[in-house]
């Protein structure tokens, strides 16, 4: 039986990711249509325990990520047609954020998808592959291209220097 | 992209997909390759600032020695991964100020002999994690404003996690405040305490110099500062370093001037700007 409660974690992951993925506010417009939305995507995951493999947890959640990719693919490639837009997505804009968040709204949604499943969804790169129902070596090539894209717009050539390998404390005595 | 070998495997070590043997048998190629350690630190920071970015716990305590330039080693084992937690909500910022009172300095007694400060710890509050915009090539000049008032204001005071006190440390610091201080000759580590940072909850490492002094190292989380060096300045008697990088901003702060330069020397930075 689904519990919103045992999915909880989940569904706060899933949210995080919709709120980096989508550009658009028009796709989920408030708070209640995307705790509605994230339930409902958890509840038809939670589905695949039932008739599948006892524990496979991960599976179900690999799922309800893929199946939320796949409906918002399906609403900007309906909105591309609606509008007859030049944009195959609307333009980052709006929403408040630092330089990492306003550069990875900045990155195309097929680089932006592979990303986000990896970097903050904390999926594998074969999870990610699965969920966007892509080869791993795509998932891979689309991973390099959108970090290299991140480190030109963030100015990171290199990470700052901190402390040498040797530091630590020293005993106290 | 890496400049020798495949970059799957750098990007699968980064993104916690190599199986067990795989993973050791990069971590032996990082160890060689300064080159692909600076590409392995910098996709780290990558994914800190975007899981600080959109409101995600980090992953794993950060190592700043791995994060570091000249580290890619893997130091200790990985602390257990966190679970997600809601959605953080965005918007307001809090900016606190350091408490006015400054209490009688108490000295507090290190540890048993031969006890470590392993400076590991579970992560802090998600609430941290509201970004900041990139600061250039100069530090924030809140980040050292605010390390000055930390330091004046409680460097006096006890600390709360003495520095024979792993345990404590590692159950009330978080992966974002976890590191592994700077050993600097001729100061000795007395403890850490939380303190109020620019934007955030910081770290202040308390350390006494030869003389019993204190000497303070304040270190925020700043997921999305650029990288900027040492910069030092004086402000009432205070001498003072401030710097960023690796998601973290650092504040030194001392009476004496040589007691920062020492600071700065043992973290790997340039001293003079």
């Amino acid at each position: 039986m689904f519990s919103v409660r045992e999915w909880s974690d989940d569904a706060g992951a899933l949210r995080r990711f919709g709120l980096a993925l989508v550009r658009d506010d028009r796709f989920v417009f408030d708070e209640v249509a995307a705790g509605a939305l994230v339930e409902r995507l958890f509840r038809q995951a939670s589905l695949t325990l039932v008739d599948g493999p006892a524990g496979d947890r991960r599976a179900a959640r690999v799922c309800a990520f893929a199946q939320f990719i796949r409906l918002y693919r399906r609403y900007v490639r309906r909105l591309a047609a609606d509008e007859d837009s030049g944009w195959i997505e609307a333009p980052p804009s709006g929403r408040s954020g630092g330089s990492a968040a306003v550069a990875v709204r900045g990155l195309p949604l097929d680089l932006r998808e592979a990303l986000l499943l990896v970097a903050l969804a904390g999926f594998t790169h074969q999870e990610a592959a699965t969920a966007l129902d892509l080869p791993l070596a795509i998932v891979v090539e689309r991973l390099v291209h959108a970090r290299a894209r991140l480190a030109a717009h963030m100015g990171a050539t290199r990470p700052a220097v901190a402390w040498p390998l040797s530091a630590h404390l020293r005993i106290v005595k | 992209m890496t400049s020798r070998g495949d970059p799957a495997d750098a990007l699968a070590y980064v993104d916690d997909s190599l199986e067990p043997e795989a993973r050791r048998l990069f971590e032996a190629r990082l160890k060689a390759d300064p080159e692909l350690r600076r590409e392995v630190a910098l996709w780290e920071s990558q994914n800190r600032a975007i899981r600080s970015a959109f409101g995600a716990q980090t992953r794993s305590p950060v190592d700043l020695g791995r994060a570091s330039n000249e580290n890619g080693l893997r130091r200790g084992a990985e602390a257990p991964r966190p679970a997600e937690t809601d959605l953080r909500s965005h918007g307001v910022r809090k900016r606190r100020t350091p408490p006015l009172a400054v209490a009688k300095p108490r000295r507090v007694g290190p540890g048993p002999a031969g006890r470590r400060f392993l400076g590991v710890a579970a992560l802090a509050a998600a609430a941290l994690a509201v970004g900041l915009p990139g600061s250039g090539p100069e530090p924030p000049a809140s980040l050292i404003a605010a390390g000055a008032s930390a330091a004046r204001a409680l460097a006096g005071l006890p600390v709360e996690f003495g520095a024979a006190d792993p345990a404590a440390l590692a159950e009330r610091l978080g992966p974002r405040l976890a590191l592994a201080p700077p050993q600097a000759p001729g100061l000795q580590l007395v403890g850490a305490r939380f303190a109020p940072g620019s934007e955030a909850t910081a770290t202040l490492y308390l350390y006494e110099d030869a003389h019993g002094a204190r000497v303070a190292l304040m270190v925020e989380p700043l997921d999305e500062a650029g990288a900027a060096p040492p910069l030092r300045s004086d402000l009432d008697g205070l001498s003072l370093a401030g710097w960023t990088g690796a998601g973290y901003g650092f504040v030194a702060a001392a009476a004496d001037d040589a007691d920062v330069s020492a600071l700065l020397a043992a973290a790997g930075v340039d001293a003079d700007r």
